[in-house]
């Protein structure tokens, strides 16, 4: 299940609403992107984050993310909640949560959704910060890892 | 039928806006053509998103294609830049 949205989510509801689902579940693997400060040698404040999104076409890219990850491993559930709108330090952004019967597909599945998440799901951050605005570049780093998914096949 | 073209994030700020209606012009196929033409008559930002192409992304319909895929009256095109979610 995929939600966009403003308000804050709660790891431990979406966590136990999870489980609900059935006792054949042995393992689940949550994952919680935050916003954080920079490195003290940038030498600047994060003021607050401004997140926007595509609507339609992140949910349609999110479900699809969701759907590769269920035909690679044998899953029992998955959610993805991710926030836009404004944001401070040290809010929530993104949770993945995964469960499964067994836990090492759990943890992979977990991974492969926000690899893929960080380069294909249409978000935008931009940083107010006490030296300025400014959209915050792609790292090639993100993109280096969901590329290693694709080399797996 | 138009063509409804939308621009996000750095682009949108440097459209001054989110979106425009157009009507495809004549001759004009491609996603690569559309931009070609409007470069070469309205100038101005679309020159600058011609010059930063190879880091902008294209979505037709909610799905990311290449630039010479084919524009239809009735499509929804949108310019994606640099993805930062998550």
């Amino acid at each position: 299940m995929v939600e966009v949205q403003k308000e804050v989510f709660s790891i431990e509801e979406i966590t136990s609403e999870v489980k609900a689902l059935g006792s054949h579940i042995g393992a689940i693997v949550s994952f919680i992107g935050y916003v954080r400060d920079f490195d003290v040698s940038e030498n600047k404040m994060l003021l607050e984050m401004r997140l926007e999104h595509y609507p339609g076409m992140t949910e349609k890219v999110l479900q699809t993310i969701e759907k590769k990850a269920f035909s690679k491993w044998d899953l029992s559930a998955v959610r993805i909640v991710h926030r836009v709108g404004i944001l401070k330090l040290n809010d929530p952004i993104v949770a993945v949560v995964v469960a499964s019967p067994h836990r090492n597909n759990a943890f992979d599945a977990c991974r492969f959704i926000i690899d893929f998440l960080k380069t294909e799901a249409p978000f935008w951050k931009k940083e107010v910060t006490n030296k300025g605005a400014y959209w915050v570049e792609d790292k090639k780093s993100d993109l280096k890892q969901s590329m290693s998914w694709k080399k797996e096949g | 039928m138009k063509i409804n073209v939308l621009f996000f994030a750095s682009l949108r700020e440097l459209f001054e806006k989110d979106s425009i209606e157009i009507a495809k012009p004549e001759n004009i196929k491609t996603a690569q053509d559309l931009l070609d033409f409007y470069a070469n008559h309205e100038k101005g930002p679309w020159l600058e998103l011609l010059a930063k192409k190879n880091t902008i992304r294209l979505a037709i319909n909610h799905s990311v294609v290449d630039w010479d895929s084919v524009i239809n009256d009735g499509d929804e095109i949108a310019f994606l830049p640099p993805i930062t979610g998550g």
